[in-house]
């Protein structure tokens, strides 16, 4: 968890069905579609090698349309001969979305349309019908985890201070299509409400883990979840709980707002399009440290020493000895 | 000697009289992301779990010849689902199902260059249709895996993907190799039982050679979600001795699973882990047993010791508590625990030589029997200090410590044996009766429950809770 500014790359995987995807070389920008597809219905099996008499190694040959073209039905799918005929037509409209082994095709029909959009201004350096990759440069802030469909918007403090929790009362739909910047907490009734208002996304320094249970299933992981249906974007900057931003987070992000800016749930980053000379910043890095009970995180301010101490779950170790009392050093990172 | 570096969840030990570099090095290796698709008989189900446990590799999807959906959601979970490897595990006889299933697979692939591995086990004919459908995707020919000595070839392919690449040991070759050296030396069915941050395994190894492996990603640290996601926040919950509401706890365990290497400072935070190391190993227990492995031989072996995080609680009766728990086991067992990452060391060490020093690499902690009396019985318990007998009633659950070599006598004698009479060398504990019944079970509510639970921590003096440091 650090600002950089720099070269990112964004992978986005593409759903069943893709269409058409953005070719390698392309300029995108943060937002702009770079593939769109369909989603299937029930697919028919269509009788194609055997009843055309050919091998399955021919049947792409003697199609009249290629795999992945929409037709309606009754449309000529593939023919063989000149004088005694053999074709096969469609039954349904749909696509065609496969070649079986045996040389039988499986049409679709085409029950929604979907599109994926960029999270990073910058070149497609890898597609296909799986996946499109995108890298370019940005200001970038990793998290630990991201929840929801990707988001692009405009970034907007929400917040008046790092340690303020994300309340509902300050959200509403004059913040559609923006990414709020939460402080220490986006509790779950705060990210519902943003995401009923049209917002494009929430980030906050830690989100309560019930309240991700609520808004996306009881088996959600601390690992993030990334999704494509209507969900809200969230995006934790430390963990869970509770978190208060430090200083070397909040700051350039109160700097950033109004910019434009988009999170990329898979891999839990921020990213802001603002010139390299957007931000200074320091060579410390801020220090974060896990509460005792594990329940919260808070950064870490102020002078620490390094002593052997024994804590009281009888666990001995190497501590960083604070104001507010000793804690395990292996509870404390410096956010480099 | 060798040294050999152990990797933890962010960092790694050094053990060994070289500074400049180590000769092995264990690791958890890469994730394995595995998709079963398989028939209908399930001995076939049962077997490609049991490999998926043997190899470590997480089983993100399963898909039955004769469950429901069309090609199309069958492609799409396998496009969700994104394998790096797939495990095909026809029926005799059955082609039709099982090339749907390849069907799907090659669909939801689509024109993607991530390497797949996909295993086949099938008759000669079906292969030939599957490798039709399949292709271009190159497919292996693997043994019958409902053969054990055949699932150890296809653990050790998919363990090769794990490695990605480099020359390691990974964590579950090493405790299996220690497991064995263990067998082997002290002539005892020796069951290790290792939790990490990352990583769970039930290794049983028996004097003739014969192994039982289950491992799986279930831990105490970055695996800690994963245990509350697959046996419930509940099953963590009853182990913890205060009250707690679910969402508290639950954001404990993210913030763990989400800090490697983290401390325990707390005895809130202790009990947490204890009762995830709990159910970590109880449901890789369940996953065993659904997957066809002999559950009772897990749970009654002759010796049980103890790895990992899971030998290295604060306090002895912590380790030994919580092996009890979550193994119920039957019968008497010796527990011990491993010095820190001792047999971890040696078990790395083990793959690649036969000579393994396994002298001062684990603690005796306690004789552990277990009955259910139908009337009330007694232990004899005989150590330096002299014969202590003790009478058991149902439910009890208790300690009696001892001083040098043990010996403990059942009286009367379980129905249908002679009076048997184990024997064990100086022991950290002493002797552990439980008579708790099984399966073992905690009260729902927690007004019955957290007494319960004070009563079994206060007998093994298992956490220091009565400081009112909880």
């Amino acid at each position: 968890v650090s600002w950089r500014f720099g070269e990112w790359r964004a992978a986005h995987a593409l759903p069943l069905g893709a269409s058409q995807h953005a070719p390698v070389g392309q300029a995108v920008r943060a937002g702009d579609i770079v593939a769109a597809g369909t989603t299937y219905g029930t697919p028919v099996r269509v009788q194609t090698a055997r009843r055309l008499g050919v091998g399955r190694a021919d049947v792409e040959r003697v199609l009249r349309v290629p795999v992945g073209a929409e037709v309606e039905r009754g449309a000529l799918l593939a023919r063989t001969g000149r004088r005694f005929v053999r074709a096969v037509s469609a039954p349904v409209d749909g696509r065609i979305v496969h070649v079986r082994g045996d040389g039988d095709l499986e049409l679709a029909p085409v029950v929604d349309r979907w599109t994926v959009r960029s999270t990073l201004d910058g070149l497609v350096t890898a597609s296909d019908d799986t996946q499109v990759t995108v890298e370019g440069a940005a200001w970038g802030l990793q998290g630990v985890a991201g929840y929801g469909p990707d988001a692009v918007g405009e970034l907007t403090l929400a917040v008046g201070g790092p340690a303020e929790e994300l309340h509902p009362s300050r959200i509403d739909v004059r913040q559609r299509e923006r990414i709020l910047i939460g402080g220490a907490r986006g509790g779950a009734e705060s990210i519902t409400r943003a995401h009923a208002c049209g917002v494009a996304g929430v980030i906050a320094g830690a989100v309560p883990a019930g309240g991700l249970r609520v808004m996306f299933g009881d088996d959600v992981g601390a690992h993030g979840r990334p999704a494509r249906d209507d969900a809200p974007t969230v995006l934790c900057l430390l963990g869970f709980g509770h978190a208060p931003l430090p200083a070397e987070i909040f700051e350039p992000l109160a700097t950033l707002a109004g910019s434009r800016a988009a999170i990329h749930t898979a891999s839990a980053r921020l990213f802001v399009f603002a010139l390299s000379s957007a931000l200074q910043i320091g060579a410390r890095p801020a220090s974060v440290a896990l509460h005792s009970d594990w329940g919260a995180l808070r950064p870490l301010v102020g002078a620490a020493s390094l002593a052997e101490v024994t804590f009281p779950s009888e666990v001995t170790t190497s501590a960083v000895v604070t104001a507010d009392g000793p804690i395990p050093a292996a509870n404390v990172r410096a956010l480099a | 000697m060798a040294t050999v570096d152990v990797a933890g969840e962010a960092s790694s030990s050094r053990f060994g009289p070289r500074t400049d570099g180590a000769d092995l090095r264990v690791t958890i290796g890469e994730p394995l992301r595995l998709a079963i698709l398989v028939g209908r008989e399930p001995a076939n189900v049962a077997a490609a779990h049991a490999v998926a446990l043997g190899a470590n590799a997480d089983v993100v999807l399963v898909q039955s010849a004769g469950g429901v959906g069309t090609l199309i959601d069958r492609a799409m979970a396998l496009r969700e689902a994104a394998p790096d490897a797939v495990l095909v595990v026809a029926d005799r006889g059955d082609k039709t199902g099982i090339v749907e299933l390849i069907e799907a697979l090659r669909l939801g692939r689509g024109g993607s260059s991530r390497p797949l591995a996909l295993l086949v086990a099938a008759e000669e004919g079906v292969r030939a249709r599957i490798t039709a459908s399949a292709s271009p995707m190159p497919v292996e020919a693997i043994p019958d895996p409902t053969k054990a000595r055949s699932r150890e070839s296809i653990v050790a392919r998919l363990r090769a993907l794990r490695r990605g690449g480099g020359e390691v040991v990974l964590r579950d070759e090493a405790i299996e190799a220690a497991a064995r050296s263990l067998a082997a030396a002290s002539g005892r069915a020796t069951l290790l039982v290792d939790v990490s941050g990352s990583s769970t395994s039930l290794v049983l190894a028996r004097a003739d050679g014969g192994l039982l492996a289950a491992h799986s990603h279930l831990g105490i640290g970055s695996g800690a979600d994963r245990v509350v996601a697959r046996s419930g926040l509940d099953r963590v919950r009853r182990w913890i001795p205060r009250p707690i509401d679910g969402p508290a706890l639950l954001e404990r365990v993210f913030n763990r699973a989400r800090w490697p290497d983290a401390i325990a400072p707390s005895v809130l935070t202790l009990a947490l882990e204890m009762s995830l190391a709990r159910e970590s190993v109880a449901h890789l227990l369940r996953d065993a047993r659904q997957a066809g492995l002999d559950e009772a031989a897990l749970r009654s072996p002759q010796w049980i010791v103890a790895t990992g995080a899971l030998a290295r609680f604060p306090r002895p009766a912590q380790t030994a508590i919580v092996v009890i728990d979550a193994l119920a086991p039957e019968g008497t067992q010796l527990i011990a625990r491993e010095r820190p990452n001792a047999l971890v060391v040696a078990g790395a060490i083990g793959t690649r030589s036969s000579a393994v020093d396994l002298t001062d690499t684990t603690d005796d902690l306690a004789l552990v029997t277990t009955l259910w009396p139908a009337r009330t019985a007694s232990v004899s318990v005989t150590d330096a200090t002299g014969t202590i007998e003790e009478r058991v009633a149902r439910g009890a659950f208790f300690l009696i410590p001892t001083d040098g070599a043990v010996r403990l006598e059942l009286l009367p004698p379980p129905r249908g044996s002679k009076a048997p009479r184990h024997a064990a060398q100086s022991l950290a504990l002493g002797v552990i009766v439980d008579a708790r019944g099984r399966p073992l079970e905690l009260p729902p509510r927690d007004a019955e429950r957290l007494p319960t639970l004070a009563r079994w921590y206060a007998a093994v003096a298992g956490l220091p809770i009565d400081e009112g440091s909880l």
